[in-house]
């Protein structure tokens, strides 16, 4: 207890000598980062509006008012690991003075959205009632930690004991619902993308990464990046397609180009001339039978005899009939052709 | 003019898959337009064992137009004439298609081996004798195979010795053997050069 102490007052009084330049360095990556991540919390939670919309509102009353609470745990169990740890010296500064540069309170700023993000992120897949339930006792530790003042010590064990137990009661609560609803696996998802994030804007990129895990561990979010972890094998690749890939079928309309693409698949290069294949040559179909050259061979074909050297059957004749099909209107090819170099 | 980037990456790839087809392509001198193509004869027909060379040259048109294929060694075989070597194959003449390739031509050619079109005959008194007579047909088809389809191999184990007497290694000697084709004075040209 003495000892911490001790490191406490260190920290506050030789911090802002020592760091200020490393400070500013981690503000600018740090604001990086934010518009990073709220672009991606944008995103996700569009897609989460989506899906149900009350859920929704209730998860940003909850982010909102928790946000506070989760930053001050932060900068608690920081405080606790030392000095060594830079991106709990940010934290711990804010905390500590007030008046402190812009910078460090910036950066805290962001590590206490990173961090209401992720609570966002483990209440929304809990229903209300449980998630309600872990947050008032958090925030009863809390607060019985603020009222202890100096006595980080005591009051440290038994928030460190609290949190085991919650990350405990979280992942049962994710095993229930785990086979039951789609949310479980989209928080994880949201906490492997914020954890790194997290990390990086905390640590100002020049020290202890394991800083900001040790802190998401203990909640449970930076699981997904546990190698013992059993969910992880099932919820990485999902959470890559989601993030990346956001729906590509309603993005590009693609069912058709997708459709047309799985029937024939389109070669790189002109088995004709064995050119690569450019843009406009891979959304060039001459043919019915899907047969694709690349627009040199075809004009030549054309000259000579003008037949496909898929089918060898004559182009003439069944651009004739693809003509006829469509009623002589050409907005289908059109539509086609456009799909296809959305795709590529 | 021809295409010589396109019979390149033919040739790359005729050589990278020649373990499993068993045909193989080579140019013929320094020029791309003559090449010599070589397959063996399908197992389970008169020609089983046997090594057949084909001449091909490419015209000007190629890949629009047709390779010119004729068998450089002698077959006993209805749709090929066994005085020119002449080769009666649709996918050679109208049916061609510039999405073919020497090498599918050339395993056109060993199918037309296991499977002869009597009825649309390039040799008369062959596709006569596979009509009336089959048995007859198999032997003497059996026996240019041993006499002219296994000879040429024969006459490579000889150049290749005489090529070793003259100092040179063995793998170096084959290898420049396969890439000419089979040309004992191409292949000592080859190999002083390289």
């Amino acid at each position: 207890m003495f000892s911490d102490s001790i490191t406490t007052a260190s920290i506050s009084s030789a911090h802002n000598a020592r760091d200020l330049g490393k400070k500013r360095r981690a503000n600018r990556s740090a604001k990086l980062k934010q518009c990073k991540l709220d672009a991606r919390r944008e995103q996700w939670l569009s897609q989460c509006t989506a899906k149900n919309k009350e859920c929704k509102e209730e998860q940003n009353s909850g982010g909102q008012c928790r946000k506070g609470d989760k930053r001050s745990l932060e900068n608690l169990e920081m405080s606790s690991r030392g000095e060594e740890m830079h991106g709990s010296i940010h934290q711990y500064s804010y905390f500590e003075s007030p008046s402190n540069s812009p910078t460090s309170a910036n950066s805290s700023i962001l590590g206490g959205a990173d961090s209401g993000t992720n609570f966002t992120g483990s209440n929304s897949s809990s229903s209300s009632s449980s998630s309600s339930s872990s947050g008032g006792s958090c925030s009863g530790c809390i607060t019985e930690d603020e009222e202890g003042g100096g006595e980080d010590d005591g009051c440290l064990d038994d928030w460190e004991a609290v949190a085991d137990a919650l990350a405990a009661d979280d992942e049962d609560k994710r095993q229930n619902l785990n086979p039951c609803s789609e949310s479980p696996p989209e928080r994880e998802c949201r906490s492997q993308l914020v954890s790194p994030l997290d990390g990086m804007s905390l640590g100002g990129g020049s020290s202890k990464p394991e800083c900001p895990k040790m802190v998401s561990g203990a909640w449970g979010n930076s699981r997904a990046w546990r190698p013992d972890d059993a969910c992880r094998p099932s919820s990485l690749p999902n959470f890559s397609k989601q993030q990346s890939l956001p729906n590509p079928d309603r993005h590009y309309g693609g069912g058709v180009a997708w459709a047309c693409n799985r029937v024939l698949p389109a070669p790189s290069s002109c088995p004709i001339c064995y050119e690569d294949l450019d843009i406009t040559d891979s959304s060039f179909l001459p043919c019915l039978c899907g047969f694709r050259l690349c627009l040199f061979c075809h004009k030549r074909i054309l000259e000579a005899d003008g037949r496909c050297p898929g089918c060898r059957k004559p182009y003439d004749t069944i651009v004739e009939a693809e003509s006829s099909i469509n009623g002589g209107n050409p907005t289908f090819r059109m539509a086609r052709s456009c799909s296809m170099i959305a795709r590529s | 003019m021809i295409d010589f980037a396109r019979v390149q990456k033919e040739l790359q790839e005729c050589t990278r898959d020649m373990e499993a087809s068993g045909i193989r392509v080579s140019p013929k001198g320094d020029t791309l337009a003559r090449l010599i193509g070589t397959i063996p004869g399908p197992i389970g027909t008169p020609y089983e064992g046997g090594t057949f060379q084909i001449d091909i040259s490419l015209p000007d048109g190629y890949p629009f137009e047709p390779p010119k294929m004729q068998f450089a060694t002698k077959v006993w075989h209805p749709n090929i004439s066994s005085q020119s070597g002449a080769i009666c194959l649709d996918i050679l003449k109208d049916q061609w298609s510039p999405a073919l390739t020497l090498k599918t031509a050339l395993l056109s050619v060993q199918a037309l081996l296991s499977a002869p079109e009597p009825d649309d005959p390039q040799d008369a008194v062959v596709a006569q004798q596979y009509l009336k007579d089959y048995q007859t047909f198999v032997g003497t088809a059996r026996y240019w195979t041993e006499t002219f389809a296994k000879a040429s191999s024969l006459g490579v184990e000889e150049k290749v010795q005489k090529l070793l007497e003259m100092g040179f290694a063995e793998a170096l000697v084959r290898s420049a053997l396969e890439a000419v084709g089979g040309d004992e004075n191409l292949a000592l040209e080859k190999l002083c050069s390289g």
